[in-house]
């Protein structure tokens, strides 16, 4: 069992049921299942369904209804300062704005988060206002951060216009670790509880409501390295002329307030740190519960499979690429940094393709960047190529998992290198998860869980080709698995770079690039058209090889 | 005395004679712009009256070793293993303590201009800054040569122990100021679209390399207020300044706050062009045992990921209608 299915442990003070359940309200009615288990439900709710002034709890797949719950459980249950400061003080903020005077009010006896910091992200972000691309809708939204200490901000919340409800807020609960994750509906001073960060890694909530698109509890900065294609930043700033003259946004103070480095001090000083405060609160809860994971596949499934992404694309501007000599590429498309990062390998040589080769297959694959409806832009988005790489909430729970001991370096290179060539979406990786042991136990910072694991796939390696035949080959290579490894990735990396010198071999990893973003495509963080340009590519799942080829099917 | 530019961050290491050869010397560097680039004003020419100050902000570490590498280790060492490679119009040198852990990191953006003024003006003041900032033991005969100023001295060009000022060929007062008089020409692509975007602004005009953090963001802004017609200037002090450090993600050993280690050794809070971040002997530890994102401070571009530059332009509403022109061939 993982750390957070015993919901007996102190890790989940806050979770014991109450019987005294003074006030319920029901969802809306005209929903579908499928509504009802995901994000969607909030945006589902209806605001005359809510109490003003209360805090609801919506945990969706452990409550069944909306109810509201009372102080004393609101207290029990939550210790963010959102909660502590504000809500349970009676103050019921309904809009971005009204949250951020309300943290100003406070005095500075109550030891209020500071900042603030605002961020701006948008699709297309990088298309200015013309009378053609007037009516394209940008998402321009906001995110504020406050309390930015050493370990990243406790208080989180976005908005697409400050003066309008719909508030999503994640605030870091002091008493039992996790964001807490809120909500507000339409113009309501009701707010919903949706869950905290441990709700995303058990049943019957994992995978639903918020944590459909936060599966492991973590905030979500998509574009997490630079450079940061949608997100306002040094390389891609989002200029007066990306909103139109009438948009009361052009002047707004929190767009001239804007974090001047935007992204960088983002992902530097919001994302990264964020999502390793909740990765190390998650792996101290295992250690405080004796060291005892009753679940351990939660946290091997983060490590073969890609249950989150982040994005990541070139440094050229796309539409420089004709002129370029070159168009870099980004290594991580080709190979998991997690195998230089974590495990030790040798890094992989740059990658780059003629910029002549990387333009005719613009033209070669129809690529255009669209909305669906009535702005059609030829060729790739802002940046160059853009493409899905492993998130870096799962390789912060592989560094987290080796760090405690649970996963040796070695085990997590054997895993790693199955099928190495597909960094993600690898269904040969998803494969060993079905050897993993159904628990392990740390003590002093070590176990049996590695050899065990391994001891599985090893005598499941019967067949030549499957998945643990290629582990169990690895394995047994022991204390010379580095070189070994160094050797296989270096003459993939040669034949890789050959074919980025021809027009054939680019076509491929266009066509494989493609195939991964359908993939992303299908996943909840996919909101706009504009993450990625559409092509003529016929939607096939495709896989990369050791020899550098691509297959199709 | 009359209405004249302030040294960088207003330091007092001149004399009224030093600071009137300042001001001659900015203005030499800008003059040569006036005439082709009506955009591009004197700072302390009366139509900049009452512009508005836009900062213009960029962090310390070479965007340009960003690209073609997986693990931050890899940029880092680079990035420390030469001031050629600190090309963002901020410099860092570190120093270690036996054990090689790091024990100061010192950050400068004072552009050589000012200092090769200083050893023109006066050499004995120029060791005496030596001396303070960089190395007690500072001769003068390792900081010239044939009786000139050499900046990329003996003891001035090494990423190891504290710099005295920037020596990269581009992190000069010049470059910044060629960079955005030159930003205030509007360009077009060969079918007329104008240019906006950072990459091909830079590419087009020639205005520096167009995967650093500072040249195409500075061009960028410079240029986006000029296709308002506006007039643009430096704000005085005319300089590079840094803006601040981001200790987020920081822990100190003790618990204590790690913002508390960073100390502005000249200029002041709102105008730094030298800062250095060291732990005070009583705490018993290092810089190198505080760790960001979880790992040790091993490399000063560690910090340097953190540091932000700033350059301030001024601009004023002003009534140009300014021409695009094609791309620079």
């Amino acid at each position: 069992m993982d750390l957070n299915a015993d919901r007996s442990g102190a890790y989940d003070v806050g979770f014991r049921e109450n019987e005294e359940r003074t006030a319920m309200a029901t969802a809306a009615s005209n929903t579908t299942q499928q509504d009802q288990t995901s994000c969607k439900v909030f945006r589902r709710l209806d605001p005359a369904a809510l109490t003003p002034d209360s805090i609801h709890r919506l945990v969706v797949g452990e409550d069944t209804s909306l109810r509201v719950l009372t102080q004393t459980e609101a207290t029990v249950e939550l210790g963010d300062p959102f909660a502590t400061m504000l809500l349970l003080r009676g103050t019921f903020p309904r809009t971005a704005g009204e949250v951020l005077a309300a943290f100003e009010q406070l005095t500075g006896t109550d030891d209020p988060p500071k900042g603030p910091m605002f961020f701006l992200v948008g699709d297309g972000s990088q298309i200015p206002v013309t009378p053609e691309t007037v009516d394209l809708a940008r998402n321009m939204r906001f995110l504020v951060t406050l309390g930015n200490g050493p370990e990243g901000a406790d208080v989180l919340f976005s908005s697409f216009q400050p003066e309008e409800g719909n508030v999503e807020l994640m605030a870091w609960d002091r008493a039992t670790g996790g964001f807490n994750y809120y909500q507000t509906v339409g113009e309501s001073s009701a707010w919903v509880f949706a869950g905290n960060s441990r709700h995303a890694l058990v049943e019957p909530s994992e995978g639903e409501g918020p944590f459909e698109s936060h599966p492991s509890g973590n905030f979500i900065m998509k574009e997490l390295r630079s450079p940061w294609i949608n997100w306002h930043s040094p390389a891609a700033p989002i200029m007066p002329s990306a909103f139109s003259d009438d948009d009361p946004l052009r002047n707004h103070p929190w767009v001239a307030g804007k974090e001047p480095s935007g992204a960088i001090t983002l992902e530097t000083s919001v994302a990264r740190p964020g999502i390793e405060r909740w990765t190390r609160a998650r792996f101290a809860a295992i250690v405080a519960n004796g060291g005892q994971i009753n679940r351990p596949e939660r946290i091997i499934r983060q490590i073969l499979t890609s249950p989150a992404i982040n994005l990541i694309s070139s440094h050229n501007v796309s539409a420089n690429a004709a002129s370029s000599d070159t168009v870099e590429l980004p290594q991580t498309f080709f190979v998991d940094s997690s195998l230089t990062d974590i495990a030790g390998l040798a890094p992989p040589p740059p990658f780059a393709v003629p910029g002549e080769i990387y333009t005719q297959s613009l033209q070669t694959f129809d690529v255009k960047l669209t909305d669906g409806a009535k702005f059609v832009q030829p060729g790739d988005t802002h940046f160059a190529f853009v493409v899905p790489e492993r998130a870096f909430e799962d390789q912060a729970v592989l560094a987290e998992a080796a760090r405690v001991g649970l996963v040796t370096l070695r085990l997590a290179a054997c895993l790693l290198m199955v099928d190495f060539p597909n960094p993600i979406f690898s269904t040969r990786r998803r494969g060993l998860l079905a050897h993993v042991p159904s628990s392990a136990t740390l003590a002093d910072g070590a176990g049996a869980f590695s050899d065990a694991f391994a001891d599985a796939i090893v005598a499941a390696a019967t067949e030549p080709g499957t998945p643990e035949r290629d582990f169990a080959d690895r394995w047994t290579l022991k204390d010379g698995w580095k070189e070994s490894f160094d050797a296989e990735l270096a003459a993939y990396f040669t034949a890789v770079t050959d074919r980025l010198t021809t027009q054939a071999g680019f076509d491929d990893y266009f066509r494989l690039a493609e195939s991964r973003r359908d993939r992303v495509r299908t996943m909840p963080i996919a909101e706009s058209p504009l993450l990625f340009a559409s092509t003529n590519i016929p939607p096939t799942p495709r896989t990369m090889t050791a020899n550098g080829t691509v297959q199709e099917g | 005395m009359p209405n004249l530019l302030h040294t960088p961050a207003s330091l007092r290491d001149l004399d009224d004679t030093g600071h009137q050869a300042w001001n001659d010397r900015v203005v030499a560097i800008c003059e040569p712009y006036f005439t082709d680039h009506p955009q591009f004003l004197d700072p302390l020419a009366e139509q900049m009256t009452g512009a508005t100050a836009a900062p213009v902000t960029w962090l310390a570490f070479p965007a340009r070793l960003l690209l073609g590498v997986t693990t931050d280790e890899q940029r880092w060492r680079r990035a420390d293993s030469n001031r050629s490679e600190q090309d963002e119009y901020c410099e860092w040198a570190v120093q270690r303590d036996p054990d090689g852990l790091i024990t100061q990191i010192t950050f400068t953006t004072e552009v050589p201009e000012y200092w090769k003024l200083i050893a023109q003006h006066d050499p004995g003041k120029l060791l005496e800054l030596y001396r303070d900032l960089v190395d007690p033991v500072c001769t003068e005969p390792e900081l010239f040569r044939d009786g000139v100023y050499v900046p990329g001295n003996v003891r001035n060009r090494s990423t190891e122990g504290r710099p005295a000022h920037m020596i990269q060929t581009t992190n000069t007062l010049g470059a910044a100021v060629d960079l955005v008089a030159r930003a205030t020409v509007l360009r077009e692509r060969a079918d007329g679209r104008p240019i906006v975007d950072q990459q091909s602004l830079v590419t087009c005009s020639k205005l520096g390399n167009r995967f650093r953090h500072s040249d195409p963001q500075i061009a960028a802004a410079i240029n986006n207020q000029a296709a308002t017609g506006a007039q643009v200037s430096f704000q005085d002090p005319v300089g590079l300044y840094i803006d601040r450090i981001i200790t987020t993600g920081m822990a100190c050993p003790d618990g204590a706050d790690p913002a508390e280690f960073w100390k502005v050794e000249r200029g002041d809070a709102e105008r730094a062009v030298r800062a250095s971040y060291s732990v005070p002997a009583d705490r018993g530890y290092r810089v190198g045992d505080i760790t960001l994102a979880g790992r040790p401070i091993m490399f000063g571009a560690q910090l340097a990921d953190r540091v932000h530059v700033r350059v301030t332009a001024l601009t004023k509403p002003a009534g140009f209608t300014p021409q695009r022109f094609p791309c620079i061939a």
